[in-house]
């Protein structure tokens, strides 16, 4: 009878209950749709960015790649293409090039004939074709560009094109295509000759390609190159450059793809409070399904199915849903969904099967996972007991056992004092998921604790006392609709109070830095001041004192993203800097440098410890110092502009800090700077002011953070369902019980002034303990998450306004709904549910 | 038993004229019933099934309205009160035992026999004092901590026969109180119900189809479409 | 003359514009050719070649043709671009193995600007060096030339047995109705070779003659060409042969010449009209569908008169498609002929040339 029985129950339960199944099966879909987008955008921003990364490397087999954009000294090339394992080296020029309407196409000085045996696809064809004659590589004025390149310059073949690069623009010819490169990818190529004489690189290479000897060792020819290598170059292969574009984001990624997973697992908690009260609306039901012989399996089966039922359509609508909301995300805020880690062009969805699979598995598993639970109470109760007594499966006066909780809350403690795994915080999800299960687990213990106060001194208005009562009375119940609540309470409390203190680390920091009256800045690649910039400069009138710095990417590793090297004035003011801890003095002969908090901890090195640096010629660099730095989240360093310029030779400054003279205007000085700025740079100086630049960088947090306030939203919108559920769920379930009071005399106002109390208490207990549970939460995030995921620390911050809110937002909620659902079950006539015993 | 429950009024009474009720399909189910039921007499009324036994206790209780005719309740007619002063009266004047006991499983057994208090204005104290006077009387006395769970079916309705009398009302309403008791248990629940109705001078109707049941009333009558006829013996 | 592979150096300067223009000197008669020097390069020209072919057979006594050329391009770029990459002077290198054994040459190519210890033509004695390739002369005035090709190894010294052989008019080498469609033109034919060819672990000493032609030029073939045929050809008596002709389009001649050294040494200068060549067999590539004269009867008049020469090819794949560089498509094979061997080189036959 089993199976027939089965399907009668289900189909029947959903007849009756269409709504209650369409949250359950929504709540799920929510999470998935989260998780799938997120996962979609990352996955095709990452691909992109690959993309382009490879379109620029040509895919060589190995390359050499100088640690800043110095570049390296080109006599490098010479000894390296004959070293052993090497079958043929190509060098590289780079040069960030801008078309003269801004925008940006990278350009490759390239030998041709290298590259065609290193990395034909950055080879030019030339329009009329190869073999004819008129292919004209070596030409100082051949540019070739990508068909995209062409398409951002609006230029085609035979046109003439003025390109701006490194401080230098030259007018050239687009003589040919780049066909090899992939379509949507920017690139343009020139002959290397002219990339040194024409764009001021003249000694200088950034990059040699590398094809390997057939059959030899790429571990041994590292070896070998190793030894060749200067402190300026460093050694890197594709698995490197994928590492290092994925270590780009991939913190950033994995902490929305947590969120993602959390939308999930609130979901899952609806389907269990869901779950469990129908459960618990059928006990008499099911026993009398077990008294007519049907076995406990059978029965959890049937909780199972409906649960997966509901997951299935729940997982299929979420998958779609999240493809729909990636393209749109996308749209709206680029591939890093506003976090600004990769380029300004979205780049195309790319649809991902795997995830959308293991998206898929993960809403079943939230969705059985949510109806087991609850399944497996239901076939544990005890069909005579269940026949009597439609109430509570559990004993109103049984403790709540605290040792489940407190063992969780320890194991989670646990894992939040581990350290990084993998570069990623994952013991520290670990932390919070443990910490979220053990206050869920402790919630019957902490709602009567709550609870106590009210029950021991009575108000005497029947319907609070009583709601009251029946919230302690019914500790399983409570619970089920306070996990929910909790759950997403604690999530969104947790997120907000990080995202508070980080703001309010970064708004206070902008503070200590932003101490000029006014920032000078050169366009990235135009070159920079020369000497006798810095010297017109530092004379415009109005100006008391300038300071200038030079920033540099610095590579110390292949994998990971390049550092910046910051040259400035550093001592002895240390102006615009917030040291963390002490100075220290570095010891006789060492160069002192200042790394930022995300270059000390990535570096693995605190203050008064010597530093290994890809600069210079073999000097000992110690650190100084350690500085806080919420701007550049892969590190940096700060060095004296004299080691700097004796180290490096360069005397170019690309950015400047400007104290006025007492009375002087800054739009006026402003001005003058502009005008001041030699020629080449016209066009290419910015200025601003601190307010500018402080609203400008909130107003990039704030977009970086779009996406988490979203999910915020998401979480409180799942809890509130969550409660709604649970609420129209008992009271419907409560029927006989209002029946009954309605007879004794009690009113309708009265039992919807009960049900409203059991709501508001409900939200307010919820709302109260997710709170505390999220300020816990929130610590592990603020000192576990975010100091291994981005390396910096923040002092936590509590943004109290909304955590009154919510909670009182909650209890609103909570109790409209409560009441609500329970002018559902009032309509029901009083007297038909004192008989209807089931 | 010094925190007594209060005795009700002497002329409370419950007076029955020319009722009449269909269904909505246009079956008439009575038609004239008329009874009158004095303080301290214990009614039992008996039918076939469908005869309507329920419906009438819910006319008397003024969860449903008649077609025609009137329920007088301690000299208070129920076709003058709207739906407050219904709730009002059964808060004060009528006392409930069904079938299924409905004893809240979240509230101890004492609280539950307090019920009919706390919904009014006695204060939480007096109450729950009374409520254990009252668990005495139906001998559970020792047990007002306890909850649903740990009772019989027996123990279930004495502590609801205790509920229905804890506010002194002039008339106490049964239906088929019996119904989920094995007869020994019925039995004693029977004679504790008819006891303590009694003892307390409120009128007693007790709707039933169980002989047995019927025969601890002081009178039985049959529910028929023409309206009320006694029973011989 | 040669060459193919001037061919892509001269591709590479056809449509330069924005550079201030690069003055080639013009190749004129008369010029006095003086040795070593002459044997290194001429950066001033824009393309000059060591192109050497020989014929050897190893211990088994199998013959191989093997051809070893090393191009200079003098590039039309700014002479005042700083940049250590400027491509001033570009070098090529062609090398390739005939077996018929195999059906089909083995051939490899390299290129690169020169420069950074890794390319260059060094002036005053023949030393040319693309990355570890390498054609040089010794004190001794033994050639020496060490390749690692794709498939196979070569290891060889060339030792001339007789003095330079002047082309053309002392050394002024005429190709086409304009004076200056000409070059410096000077051959070492009867070199003996000695050495190893090996190919993979197979291979060994082997032994033979070789043919070193050494020319450069500013300005070489007339618009109206299509391609040439040309061969050198060392006689078992010593004595050698250098015949070519100039195609127009529709393959009649444009221009021929050559020249005969007598065992004894007497050279005869051929004039346009002295040079004959017939095609007697035609071999159709199933690769580039170019159909090749690959063996030819070469008629020559003598001041003793006339002379044939029936020559055959090693086999009739030898065709070379070295587009991938950029470089054209052409048929370069070992050939036979009653008394001697050689090489013939027929260009233009898969698409017109231009020079």
């Amino acid at each position: 009878m089993a199976d027939a029985a089965l399907r009668w129950m289900i189909a029947g339960e959903w007849r009756q209950h269409p709504g209650r199944i369409a949250v359950a099966a929504l709540a799920i879909a929510v999470g998935v749709a989260l998780g799938f987008a997120v996962h979609l955008v990352n996955g095709s921003a990452l691909a992109s960015f690959g993309q382009a990364i490879r379109t620029v490397n040509g895919a060589a087999d190995l390359q050499i790649t100088a640690t800043s954009a110095l570049g390296m000294d080109e006599a490098l090339y010479g000894r390296v293409a004959l070293a052993a394992g090497v079958a043929d080296a190509s060098p590289v020029v780079m040069l960030k090039a801008k078309s003269p309407s801004g925008e940006a196409i990278p350009v490759l000085g390239l030998d041709v004939i290298r590259a065609a045996n290193v990395t034909p696809t950055t080879i030019g064809v030339s329009a009329s074709g190869p073999g004819t004659g008129a292919t004209d590589p070596f030409a100082s004025d051949a540019l070739f560009l990508s068909r995209a390149a062409l398409a951002a310059a609006r230029v085609r073949v035979g046109d003439s094109l003025a390109i701006t690069a490194n401080g230098h623009t030259q007018t050239m010819v687009v003589r040919g295509t780049l066909p090899a490169v992939a379509d949507g990818q920017r690139l343009g190529a020139i002959d290397i000759a002219a990339s040194q004489s024409l764009f001021g690189r003249l000694g200088r290479i950034d990059r040699i390609d590398l094809k390997l000897a057939d059959g030899a060792q790429p571990g041994a020819a590292r070896l070998a190159l190793a030894r060749l290598l200067p402190p300026d170059a460093i050694l890197s292969d594709g698995d490197d450059q994928t590492a290092q574009s994925d270590a780009l984001s991939r913190a950033y990624r994995v902490n929305l793809d947590m969120l993602a997973l959390v939308a999930l697992l609130t979901g899952s908690f609806l389907v269990y409070a869901t779950q469990s009260l129908s459960v618990a609306r059928r006990l008499q039901a099911f026993a009398l399904l077990r008294t007519l012989g049907m076995q406990k399996r059978a029965l959890i089966a049937l909780v199972a199915t409906e649960g997966a039922l509901a997951g299935l359509a729940g997982s299929v609508l979420g998958l779609l849903l999240g493809y729909g909301l990636a393209a749109g995300a996308m749209a709206l805020l680029g591939g890093d969904l506003g976090g600004g880690y990769f380029g300004d062009a979205p780049p195309p969805l790319i649809f991902a099967p795997g995830a959308a699979l293991a998206f898929f598995a993960l809403g079943m598993a939230a969705a059985i996972g949510g109806s087991v639970l609850p399944a497996l109470d239901g076939a544990r109760a005890a069909p005579a007991v269940a026949l009597k007594n439609a109430g509570d499966a559990l004993d109103p006066r049984a403790r709540p056992g605290l040792m489940v909780p407190l063992v969780l809350a320890g194991l989670g403690i646990g894992a939040a004092l581990m350290p990084a795994a993998a570069r990623l915080p994952l013991f520290g999800y670990l932390a919070i998921a443990l910490l979220l299960a053990a206050g869920i687990a402790a919630m019957p213990g902490v709602a009567r604790l709550l609870l106590a106060p009210l029950a021991r001194r009575p108000s005497g208005a029947f319907a609070f006392d009583l709601a009251v009562q029946h919230l302690r009375g019914t500790p399983g119940a409570a619970a089920s609709a306070l996990s929910g609540i909790v759950a997403s309470t604690a999530l969104m409390i947790a997120m907000a109070i990080m995202v508070t203190s980080f703001r309010g680390a970064v708004d206070e920091w902008l503070g200590d830095i932003l101490s000029g009256d006014l920032y000078l800045r050169s366009d990235p690649g135009s070159g920079g001041f020369d000497p006798a910039a810095q010297g017109a400069l530092a004379r415009v009138k109005g100006v008391e004192r300038i300071m200038f710095s030079r920033t540099v990417p610095l590579v110390l590793a292949a994998d990971q993203p390049p550092m910046q090297l910051i040259a400035r004035p550093v001592m002895p003011a240390m102006e615009a800097m917030t040291l963390i801890g002490s100075a220290v003095r570095p010891p006789r002969g060492a160069i002192p440098v200042w790394l930022s908090e995300p270059a000390a901890r990535i570096l693995g090195r605190s203050a008064g410890q010597s530093v290994r640096l890809p600069l210079g010629h073999g000097e000992h660099f110690a650190v100084a110092g350690v500085w806080r730095d919420y701007a550049r989240q892969q590190g940096a360093i700060a060095i004296e502009s004299s080691d700097y310029e004796r180290m490096s030779g360069d005397l170019a400054r690309d950015a400047a800090m400007v104290v006025l003279a007492p009375g002087a205007s800054a739009d006026s000085v402003s001005r003058a700077l502009i005008a001041a700025s030699p020629p080449a740079l016209q066009g290419q100086v910015q200025t601003a002011q601190p307010a500018v630049l402080r609203r400008f960088a909130l107003t990039l947090f704030d977009r970086s953070f779009a996406i988490t306030y979203l999910l915020e939203a998401v979480a409180i919108i799942v809890g509130l369902a969550g409660v709604a559920a649970t609420t129209s769920a008992q009271a419907l379930a409560r029927t006989r019980e209002f029946g009954m009071l309605r007879h004794i005399g009690v009113s309708r106002g009265q039992v919807l002034a009960m049900l409203g109390s059991e709501g508001a208490l409900l939200g307010l207990v919820g709302s109260m303990a997710g709170v505390l549970l999220g300020i816990a939460i929130s610590q592990v995030l603020i000192h576990v998450v975010n100091p291994q995921s981005f390396n910096w620390t923040m002092s936590t911050r509590f943004p109290l306004g909304l955590m009154a809110s919510v909670i009182a937002a909650l209890t609103v909620a909570a109790s409209a709904t409560a009441m609500l659902a329970g002018r559902r079950a009032l309509s029901v006539d009083a007297v038909r549910a004192v008989r209807a015993d089931w | 038993m010094s925190p007594q429950s209060p005795m009700p009024a002497p002329d409370a009474r419950l007076q029955i004229r020319a009722l009449s009720k269909s269904v909505p399909g246009g079956r008439v189910l009575f038609s004239g019933l008329t009874l009158d039921v004095a303080p301290g007499d214990l009614v039992a009324i008996m039918g076939e099934s469908g005869s309507g036994k329920s419906t009438l206790l819910n006319l008397i209780a003024g969860l449903d309205h008649p077609d025609g005719g009137e329920v007088v309740i301690a000299g208070t007619r129920l076709g003058g009160l709207d739906e407050r002063g219904l709730t009002d009266l059964r808060r004060r004047q009528i006392g409930f035992v069904f079938q299924a006991f409905h004893i809240l499983p979240y509230l101890t057994l004492r609280r539950n026999v307090a019920l009919p208090l706390a919904i009014g204005k006695t204060g939480t104290a007096e109450a729950l004092a009374r409520a254990d006077a009252m668990l005495e009387q139906v001998g559970l006395g020792a047990r007002g901590d306890d909850y649903a769970r740990d009772l019989s079916g027996g123990e279930m309705q004495r502590v609801a026969i205790a509920r229905a009398l804890i506010h002194g009302p002039a008339l106490i309403l049964a239906d088929e109180p019996t119904g989920n008791l094995d007869p020994e248990t019925a039995a004693l629940v029977l004679a504790l119900f008819g006891k303590a109705a009694r003892e307390r001078g409120a009128a007693g109707v007790l709707v039933t189809h169980s002989a047995a049941a019927a025969a601890i009333a002081d009178r039985t009558v049959w529910l028929t479409p023409s309206g009320l006829v006694a029973a011989d013996g | 003359m040669k060459r193919a592979h001037a061919i892509m150096a001269l591709a590479l300067m056809a449509a330069t514009s924005a550079a201030p223009p690069v003055v080639y000197p013009v190749v004129s008669p008369g010029r006095t050719f003086a040795f070593p020097a002459d044997h290194g390069a001429h950066p001033e020209y824009r393309t000059e070649w060591w192109y050497v072919t020989g014929i050897v057979a190893g211990v088994d006594g199998k013959r191989l043709g093997f051809q070893v050329t090393f191009f200079r391009s003098r590039l039309p770029v700014d002479p005042n671009n700083a940049s250590a990459f400027a491509a001033k002077q570009v070098l090529f290198a062609h090398v390739a193995l005939s077996d018929p054994a195999t059906g089909h040459i083995l051939h490899d190519e390299r290129a690169a600007r020169a420069g950074f210890g890794l390319a260059g033509a060094k002036v005053g004695d023949a030393d040319i060096t693309i990355r570890d390739w390498r054609l040089v002369r010794l004190a001794d005035g033994q050639f020496t030339t060490r390749i690692a090709a794709k498939g196979f190894t070569l290891d060889l010294a060339f030792t001339p047995s007789q003095p330079p052989l002047l082309e053309g008019q002392g050394g002024y080498s005429r190709k086409g109705p304009k004076p200056s469609e000409a070059s410096y033109y000077y051959s070492l034919p009867q070199m003996r070779v000695s050495g190893t060819i090996m190919r993979g672990k197979a291979g060994g000493s082997v032994s033979g003659k070789a043919w070193l032609d050494r020319e450069w030029s500013s300005s070489y073939l007339n618009p109206v060409a299509a391609g040439w045929d040309w061969t050198g050809l060392n006689f078992d008596d010593g004595s050698a042969l250098m015949a070519f002709r100039i195609r127009r389009r529709d393959g009649s001649t444009l221009w021929a010449g050559g020249s005969f050294r007598r065992a004894g040494g007497a050279v005869v200068v051929l004039a346009p009209g002295d040079v004959s060549l017939v095609p007697m067999r035609r071999w159709t590539s199933p690769r580039t569908g170019a159909t090749y004269p690959i063996a030819q009867t070469l008629t020559i008049r003598l001041p003793e008169g006339v002379r044939r020469f029936a020559l055959t090819p090693f086999m009739a794949d030898q065709e070379l498609d070295a587009r991938r560089s950029g470089l054209p498509i052409y048929w370069e094979g070992a050939v036979t002929t009653p008394g001697g061997s050689g090489y013939l080189e027929l260009t233009g036959y898969a698409a017109p040339m231009k020079m």
